[in-house]
């Protein structure tokens, strides 16, 4: 009887794992799986009241200035980073035309990348532009190696006029967004 | 054994499901002994048993309320990212969860007291638990991004895991007070082996329109990463001696906590038995090798921001680095090693049966056979029917199962019992128990989820329960 019940129990054991099917799977599949979200975010965002133009004789810069950017540097982002936009949004509520240059500078100081603006007085002075990277656009490598920003402001007209708008300014506003490949 | 194969253990491999610790096929199922384990106060008439080391009782449960590997895997065709979009991102919610439990009996020994209303019952097993939700948000984050998604609010409360493996050692009196009613209670110690859980995430990461610039991005965190055990599972992985430091701290060298399982049997009248359960009403203390991570605080920032003429006092000012320092300082990141306490996940059984048919004569040496009517102990009806309850507390919330079964005894030979349980995993969980007698010898298996095993990879739920006893009633 022990007996007949021992082989009853491995034959209910046998029965379940021999009737079992898994039908075909293939787990390599997950090679395939592509994670490339895009991001975005602001990068830079620069003001300057119009007294502060004034201050500088016309046809001379107002400031320019470099700000480090280690940002898209970072391993974390240039190693994976595919391409990307960066959107430029000037404007400019002065009274004089003014021309604004930015550019991506290495780690070396080497330029790589230039964008200018000249934008008119007010009331009609607002520029908006996107700067593609990546194979629709210019090199990717420009925005891994980019390590500082350089802005630098022109007095195109007059260093004595005022806008009659309020808190009058040029302000120079970014952002970017990126897609990167995280598998 | 590697770290990263103890939390595969953990995470998947040792028992899973929300149902996951739900044991319906053994509940109620008083021919064998484990199934004192599930209801301290549950009918008993053995004079004693004794599991076999190690044999005496497994289970295994794996599962996901998701998808299940056929899901994705199946050799359809399909684009794999097609697959994971659609089932995966698009399919699954925060609710849906990965989970598991496995136990492993180690000593399991239960014997009559001098006063035959009492029996007792002590053991040693070794339990795995975990349970991981879908972190649906930040899934969505890793496979799509923020970008083009203004004002949508990821949810980092998504993260909501934990996971834990311990000894429990048990001890426990079963009382069968008067004919109609038994009740029981078991203390427990848990000596923990590890323990990691974050389960009370709060915060959000949303971009929105800037005030200033384009775009602004906000960052709202409070959340938390407990963890007990782990660094010395990781030093003990490169020192080579991770088997002896998982045997050292699950026999008392890690950390302890106190438990208790109550329940009782209650016959309604001759034929209908009312019985329910609590188990694991306890906690773990873990104060030793504890390491815990936090990541609080709420910023928004527009990049960095250059208001002249202000801004040019210092010409070398980095700009960058502060907006990096200020972040840091506002949310850090950071650990300590405060104790902490953490609960175990409750469990709650019930069930109402109907018995009918032949009553069968007890194997216990009692004067309980079909013509008594006066011994506490009556002879067993060849048929029962009825219902179980399951409840079991989790991260998200309390979940539930439902199961209707049906149990034959042939004779003091064999038993039978067929389950259906219906619960958020499934709608076509059919189980099926087998207990054999031979003798003193005592053999039972338990498996769930039937249907399943037409294709084992489609399921979303598998498990089984098998364990060796040596039983006496006391008769020659």
């Amino acid at each position: 009887m022990k007996r007949y019940i021992q082989r009853l129990f491995v034959a209910i054991l046998c029965s379940v794992v021999l009737f079992s099917c898994v039908e075909d799977l293939d787990f390599t599949q997950y090679d395939e799986l592509e994670a490339t979200p895009s991001y975005e975010a602001s990068i830079l965002y620069l003001e300057a009241p119009e007294n502060v133009i004034n201050l500088v004789n016309n046809n001379s810069d107002v400031f320019s200035q470099n700000f480090n950017f280690d940002a898209f540097s970072e391993d974390v982002f240039a190693d994976r980073v595919i391409e990307g936009t960066i959107t430029y949004i000037v404007e400019n509520t002065t009274s004089k035309e003014l021309e604004i240059t930015i550019e991506f500078l290495d780690e070396s100081g080497n330029i790589t990348d230039t964008e200018l603006f000249i934008i008119e007085e007010a009331p009609t002075a607002t520029i908006q532009r996107e700067i593609a990277y990546g194979d629709a656009g210019r090199s990717i490598d420009i925005i891994k190696t980019l390590s500082t920003i350089r802005v630098t402001a022109r007095n195109l007209g007059d260093n004595t006029s005022e806008s009659n708008l309020n808190d009058p300014m040029i302000i120079v506003k970014s952002s970017g967004k990126f897609r990167v490949r995280l598998k | 054994m590697r770290i990263s194969t103890l939390f595969y253990i953990a995470l998947f491999g040792v028992g899973i499901c929300a149902h996951a610790q739900n044991k319906q096929l053994l509940y109620d199922f008083s021919e064998i002994p484990q199934a004192l384990n599930i209801n301290p106060g549950a009918e008993v008439d053995f004079k004693w048993y004794t599991g076999i080391p190690a044999l005496s009782g497994i289970s295994f449960q794996a599962g996901s309320s998701g998808v299940s590997a056929f899901d994705l895997f199946a050799n359809d065709g399909v684009d794999f990212n097609t697959k994971f979009r659609e089932r995966v991102l698009g399919g699954m919610t925060t609710k849906d969860e990965l989970s598991g439990t496995y136990q492993l009996e180690l000593l399991n020994v239960g014997f009559r007291s001098q006063d035959p209303s009492v029996f007792y019952s002590f053991g040693i097993y070794n339990e795995g638990d975990a349970i991981g939700y879908w972190f649906q948000d930040y899934a969505l984050l890793a496979i799509d991004g923020n970008a083009d998604q203004l004002n949508r609010r990821f949810d980092l409360g998504d993260l909501k895991t934990r996971g834990e493996m311990m000894n429990v050692f048990h001890f426990g009196v079963n009382k069968q007070l008067n004919r109609k009613l038994t009740v029981g209670g078991r203390a427990k110690i848990y000596s923990s082996v590890f323990d990691f859980n974050s389960t009370r995430n709060k915060g959000f990461f949303v971009t929105r329109p800037g005030q200033n610039n384009i775009l602004s991005s906000t960052f709202n965190a409070d959340m938390q990463w407990r963890t007990s055990g782990i660094n010395a599972l990781k030093d003990a992985e490169s020192e080579g001696n991770i088997g002896s430091t998982v045997l050292k701290r699950g026999l008392f060298g890690g950390n302890l906590g106190l438990g208790v399982d109550l329940g009782f049997t209650y016959k309604v009248n001759n034929q209908t038995v009312f019985t329910a359960s609590i188990l694991d009403l306890g906690f773990v203390y873990h104060s030793n090798d504890v390491e815990n991570y936090t990541l609080k605080g709420d910023v928004t920032t527009e990049g960095v921001e250059v208001i002249l003429p202000g801004a040019l006092a210092d010409p070398n000012r980095d700009f960058w680095q502060d907006l990096v320092d200020d972040i840091e300082s506002i949310v850090p990141f950071e650990n300590n090693f405060n104790s902490y306490i953490a609960f175990r996940p409750t469990k709650l059984n019930a069930s109402l049966r109907y018995n009918w048919g032949e009553q069968v004569p007890r194997a216990a040496d009692c004067d309980c056979g079909p013509n008594v009517t006066s011994n506490n102990r009556l002879s067993k009806f060849t048929n029962g029917v009825g219902a179980q309850l399951y409840m079991i507390n989790r991260p998200r919330g309390p979940q539930s199962a439902l199961t209707a079964f049906y149990l034959r005894r042939i004779g003091n030979v064999m038993t039978v019992k067929t389950t259906y349980t219906v619960d958020k995993f499934s709608l076509s969980n059919i189980g099926f128990g087998l207990n054999l007698q031979a003798g003193p010898l005592n053999m039972y298996f338990l498996a769930d989820n039937l249907l399943a095993y037409r294709n084992v990879a489609n399921s979303r739920y598998a498990s089984f329960q098998l364990g060796l006893n040596i039983i006496s009633w006391g008769k020659n």
